[in-house]
């Protein structure tokens, strides 16, 4: 007992203080640094693309998109196919995924037996976990030639008869082409979107869905005026980011997509996107004028989806601060 | 009345019923994927394809080289990127927990984490193919090791906010500086966590093919040279499935199969690591 | 007057040297003033109890002792707190080791995810290198001291989090006296307890005044009566009144006093 008399820490080893203090502020500017290599890598991103598309820029200006040509033996590039191509088959996947989307996180919150939650919820989040080149050997082997043999027939006789629409459902059945590229990004996308929903939901508090439920209200009128408005942001947030995920996706859409620079009125003609360009052509590109606008179209990706991703991430936080 | 009343209830039957349509939907995608994947991968499954090279077409041959050029640059890259991406995450949640500059790191990092991965291609082309003149096994860890960080960086941020303050109080009552009471009592508490964001970042890269097209390139010989050209497995997947031969087409099928494998078994390990350690 | 028994009289306290000194303290969160100007003498192998309503300010008091606040930003004391007479608010005092000698027991069991043995060594490795054997008796002196050491000794091996609340905070106390301070604060240390293990740790409070200065906040006054030689009243951010705890039960001298400790608020 003796030891453990007062002041006994007074004869601890003093050098041991200053070593805590080197150790301290050594550890702190280490993480610190690393913390500002995140920046650095967005800021690098940022000044590497300007650059390396500034020959491009410089040679077409403002032309670059709004010109469709795409012509590496007379070194004229246009953005404008492939900057249609993205948009168009990420349209067709947003169409597709955000009501599946939101309906699996539904179905996951508020319908599905406990015993049955985790496990669907786990497989639905597999499918986000399936690297896209498989998606990619998937669409074009299996899923493609069936769309070829049976829905695109389907689609062009139906809309045959019908002004407006049948120039949108035209030409022979490819098989390949911006329809099945939006398709296949809808598989992509509808994961993401069900399971922030999901965790958005789940963020309802009780009392106000009881308060619904104690005023009479069927189930599926709790979640159309309780549910999804508390959520509005969070769920705009989870389509955000599907949106930025379909925006650069690469390889399941560089199987499929047909690569073709012109724009069609008909969504299943074949077309290319942004990162289908790149992926397939910047290992062959000869000539600077040419890798330069393929990294104009990377600089042009990087904007677009940064914005994407930004107002995602201000509506998950704007609904973070609603719920704390 | 009562007509209100039973639209009402026909409605909620039709809104009802098709949200589990949905989740009906997308498990069918599931099951039809992993299906003809097993179904086309299993064909070509055998002990030569993890022991023998890429063959020329129109003979036999497995896919060792990628694997193993995989592997290599797989472990490069988590072996630049979660040391990075650790501390990152931990000067987020420890020593910067209050400055403002960590809201603006917290922001740059999720979008990060969602960026397009062609673009990080570009951007290793950029700053190390183009500076070193030439495709390099290295450039494409580089590029992998890119996607590692923001993953990390949130995992082990998220994982050390878990960690109650009444435990770093505590640590620092006994005199404790802080990098005691990080490196001995928050990451203990946050490391189940910590693990899984590596290995999700594993499941993460272990598929990529896009920032490897033009950093790692390709290579059709054995090459463990980080000097040189190295093929990969989804570099080369990507190059048999589009080629009209029929013997890469069903080694392309193999592959796939075998990165999904890995993939997904990862993916569940990490969750299975991180329930377990939050039950604790 | 009122019913609350108090275990010592003014008589029986020992007359000690002076061990902490507060002096016009007062305390921020920010822009709102916490503490104003506290002046208050604590006083060597005696047990002080900080009492008051909730909000009153006596764990932020406590918490400027070992300046465990300094771990969050835009928390500010303003004033001297001497120990031995050296001011511990002197920009220059190196809180690390201030918190060595002034050890902390907080309201909620905080044992560490590591093994008993582990957790007492823990912070005992800090300062001191001691080998196998010296730190085998440190362990088992702690432990004895926190009457906890006939309960853990055939576990210390496992890990802390298999204890029982009141064993994770007999636990907690073993771990801070192994450290050797000079000052052990105690921030509700019974509150999250059963009525059991809390007679256990004020007996052990009972047996540390022998070789520490103790400070105990709590918001349970018949526990300030049962352990505390002296007792301090905090209202508002004031300190309204402070003596020996038999006085403060007895025979307030502040309205205020009385009010609280006959429960007309609280």
């Amino acid at each position: 007992m003796a030891e453990l008399t007062m002041g006994a820490v007074q004869f601890a080893e003093r050098s041991n203080l200053k070593r805590f203090i080197a150790t301290d502020s050594f550890f702190k500017y280490l993480t610190r640094a690393a913390a500002i290599t995140v920046l650095a890598i967005l800021f690098g991103v940022f000044v590497s693309l300007t650059l390396g598309a500034w020959p491009a820029f410089r040679a077409f200006g403002l032309d670059f998109l709004t010109v469709q040509t795409w012509n590496p033996v007379t070194e004229k590039f246009g953005a404008l196919a492939p900057i249609y191509g993205t948009i168009l088959t990420s349209l067709i996947a947003m169409l597709i995924a955000v009501p599946v989307g939101i309906g699996i996180a539904i179905f996951l919150t508020e319908l599905c037996p406990r015993l049955l939650r985790q496990p669907i919820g786990i497989a639905i989040e597999l499918l986000a976990g399936i690297p896209s080149i498989i998606y990619g050997i998937w669409g074009l082997f299996v899923f493609a030639p069936f769309l070829q043999q049976h829905v695109q027939p389907a689609l062009i006789g139906f809309f045959g008869g019908v002004p407006i629409l049948n120039q949108f459902f035209a030409g022979p059945p490819y098989g390949i082409g911006m329809f099945t590229a939006g398709l296949i990004l809808a598989i992509m996308v509808i994961p993401f979107i069900s399971s922030i929903s999901r965790d958005v939901f789940d963020t309802t508090p009780a009392v106000l869905k009881e308060s619904a439920y104690a005023l009479g209200c069927t189930k599926w009128e709790v979640i159309w005026s309780v549910v999804l408005p508390f959520g509005r942001s969070g769920v705009l947030g989870g389509v955000m980011l599907g949106l930025g995920r379909a925006l650069g996706e690469t390889m399941a859409v560089t199987f499929v997509i047909g690569n073709a620079h012109r724009i069609s009125a008909s969504i299943l003609a074949p077309g290319t996107t942004i990162s289908a360009t790149i992926a397939n052509e910047f290992t062959e590109a000869v000539g600077d004028l040419y890798t330069a606008s393929l990294i104009a179209l990377g600089f042009i990706l990087f904007v677009i989806t940064f914005i994407v991703l930004a107002i995602a991430r201000y509506m998950l936080s704007r609904l973070e601060l609603k719920t704390r | 009345m009562m007509s209100l009343y039973s639209r009402r209830v026909v409605r909620n039957k039709v809104w009802l019923s098709l949200s589990v349509g949905a989740a009906g939907f997308g498990l069918l995608w599931l099951v039809l994927i992993l299906s003809t994947l097993v179904w086309n991968g299993i064909a070509g499954l055998s002990l030569s394809v993890f022991t023998e090279m890429t063959p020329p077409p129109g003979s036999a041959g497995g896919l060792l080289n990628p694997i193993v050029g995989s592997l290599i640059m797989t472990l490069i890259a988590v072996a630049i990127g979660t040391p990075i991406g650790m501390l990152a995450g931990t000067y987020m949640a420890e020593y910067g927990r209050y400055d403002r500059i960590t809201y603006a790191i917290r922001i740059i990092n999720d979008i990060l984490l969602s960026a397009p991965s062609i673009i990080v291609g570009l951007f290793i082309y950029e700053i190390l193919v183009v500076t070193m003149g030439h495709f390099s096994g290295f450039a494409g860890a580089v590029s992998l090791a890119v996607i590692v960080i923001p993953v990390v960086v949130r995992t082990t941020e998220d994982m050390l906010l878990l960690v109650p303050n009444q435990m770093r109080e505590a640590a620092s009552a006994l005199g404790a500086p802080q990098w005691f009471v990080i490196s001995r009592v928050a990451y203990r508490g946050a490391q189940a966590g910590m693990v899984t964001g590596v290995l999700l970042a594993v499941a993460r890269i272990s598929g990529e093919t896009a920032p490897l097209l033009f950093t790692a390139l390709n290579n059709q010989f054995w090459g463990v040279n980080l000097n040189a050209p190295m093929p990969s497995l989804p570099v080369v997947i990507f190059q048999f499935a589009l080629s009209p031969y029929e013997d890469w087409q069903r080694l392309a099928w193999t592959g796939a199969l075998i990165i999904t494998v890995a993939v997904l078994s990862l993916s569940i390990l990490a969750r299975v690591l991180l329930s377990k350690g939050v039950e604790r | 007057m009122n019913s609350i028994a108090v275990r010592a009289t003014a008589d029986d306290i020992p007359i000690t040297r002076e061990k902490l000194s507060i002096r016009g303290l007062s305390f921020f969160y920010g822009d709102s003033k916490a503490l104003h100007g506290i002046n208050l003498k604590l006083h060597e192998r005696q047990v002080s109890a900080l009492i008051g309503p909730s909000g009153c300010g006596k764990s932020t008091l406590l918490r400027i002792l070992n300046r465990i606040y300094a771990l969050y930003p835009n928390q500010r004391a303003e004033g001297e707190v001497l120990l031995d007479g050296e001011n511990i608010l002197r920009p220059d005092q190196d809180v690390n080791f201030l918190r060595a000698k002034v050890g902390m027991v907080f309201q909620k069991p905080t044992p560490f995810p590591m093994s008993i043995y582990e957790n007492i060594a823990f912070g005992v490795r800090l300062y001191e290198n001691l080998s196998r054997a010296e730190m085998d008796d440190r362990v088992e002196h702690a432990l004895t001291k926190a009457a906890l050491w006939e309960e853990a000794k055939d576990r210390l091996g496992t890990s802390a989090l298999g204890l029982s609340g009141g064993q994770q905070q007999r636990l907690c106390i073993a771990r801070t006296i192994a450290v050797k301070p000079e000052v052990i604060l105690l921030d509700e240390p019974t509150s999250a307890l059963d009525p059991i293990s809390t007679a256990k740790v004020e007996d052990l409070i009972d047996e540390l005044k022998r070789d520490f200065t103790i400070v105990i906040v709590t918001h349970n006054m018949q526990q300030a009566a049962r352990v505390a030689d002296r007792t301090a009243f905090l209202y508002l951010g004031n300190l309204i009144e402070e003596g020996p705890t038999s006085m403060m039960f007895n025979n307030p001298k502040d309205r205020r006093t009385l009010d609280y400790i006959t429960g007309r608020f609280g």
